[in-house]
């Protein structure tokens, strides 16, 4: 489901498709209650999903379903960065801060924004 | 009184209380398209055929819930499908519908970064279902 949510997103917004085509990463995202885990191969403008949690990813998203579900509906401002500071962006962010949404890579800021972009569908 | 689950009456009576909802009249504004629900049949469980529901929604408001065949059901612009045992979990809030997105107990059809800007709206219909006295008939 995350793929083809990427891939339509992508192919339905013109303005993601740039950062899809500059993304080169193995991405990591892992649902917690759901037991599921797949990996996101982004391979500049092509995708590859397989399942379970691949060695050498630079970013893991790792949260209950409703979380990372949630992270689909950050708003992206201006300037390409998500919106922290709505209703959504506040949950995300306490959720962070609370441990029930884990980034590891996340210092990797210009891949987690371009990831976040490219998974809006705001 | 029960009503049995996905009879004309019990799509009436799931339309009425998704209309009561406050918090579905705001979640779904901007909705705009039809969903169709197919149950797959399990005859050992009391559902022989496929079963479809046909949902207009429209702006926060469910303007028509009824009982389709599941080929009309299935023109809907978004389709969700599952055997009668899942639906029957996620009615009874046994089992969370994003998660069973997710874990591809739920299959879904139509444009899926519009369907998951909606998924307080969604979750909200899930609520509706579990707050119908509904009959099931394998039990």
């Amino acid at each position: 489901m995350l793929g083809g949510l990427i891939e339509a997103n992508v192919s339905a917004r013109p303005e993601k498709r740039a950062d899809f085509d500059e993304l080169r990463a193995r991405v990591g995202i892992s649902a917690r209650d759901a037991e599921e885990a797949a990996t996101l191969d982004f391979e500049g403008g092509h995708l590859t999903v397989s399942g379970g949690l691949l060695e050498g990813r630079r970013l893991t998203i790792t949260a209950d379903s409703d979380t990372i579900l949630e992270l689909s509906n950050l708003k992206i401002g201006p300037l390409g960065m998500p919106v922290y500071f709505d209703e959504t962006g506040r949950s995300v962010v306490g959720k962070l801060l609370s441990g029930k949404l884990k980034i590891n890579g996340m210092l990797r800021v210009g891949l987690l924004n371009r990831v976040t972009r490219v998974f809006s569908v705001v | 009184m029960a009503l049995e689950a996905f009879s004309p009456e019990w799509a009436e009576a799931y339309k009425a209380e998704i209309n009561k909802s406050d918090v579905y009249h705001q979640a779904g504004k901007g909705w705009k398209w039809t969903v169709g629900l197919i149950t797959e049949a399990e005859p050992d469980k009391g559902v022989p055929e496929d079963i479809g529901l046909f949902l207009d929604l429209f702006e926060g408001e469910a303007r028509d819930v009824k009982v389709v065949p599941p080929d009309e059901a299935r023109q809907a612009d978004f389709v969700i499908t599952a055997p009668y045992s899942q639906w029957k979990l996620v009615m009874k809030k046994e089992l969370d519908p994003t998660k069973a997105m997710l874990q591809g107990k739920l299959k879904l059809k139509g444009d899926l970064p519009t369907i998951v800007r909606f998924t307080k709206a969604s979750q909200e219909m899930t609520e509706c279902t579990s707050r119908l006295e509904t009959r099931f008939p394998d039990e």
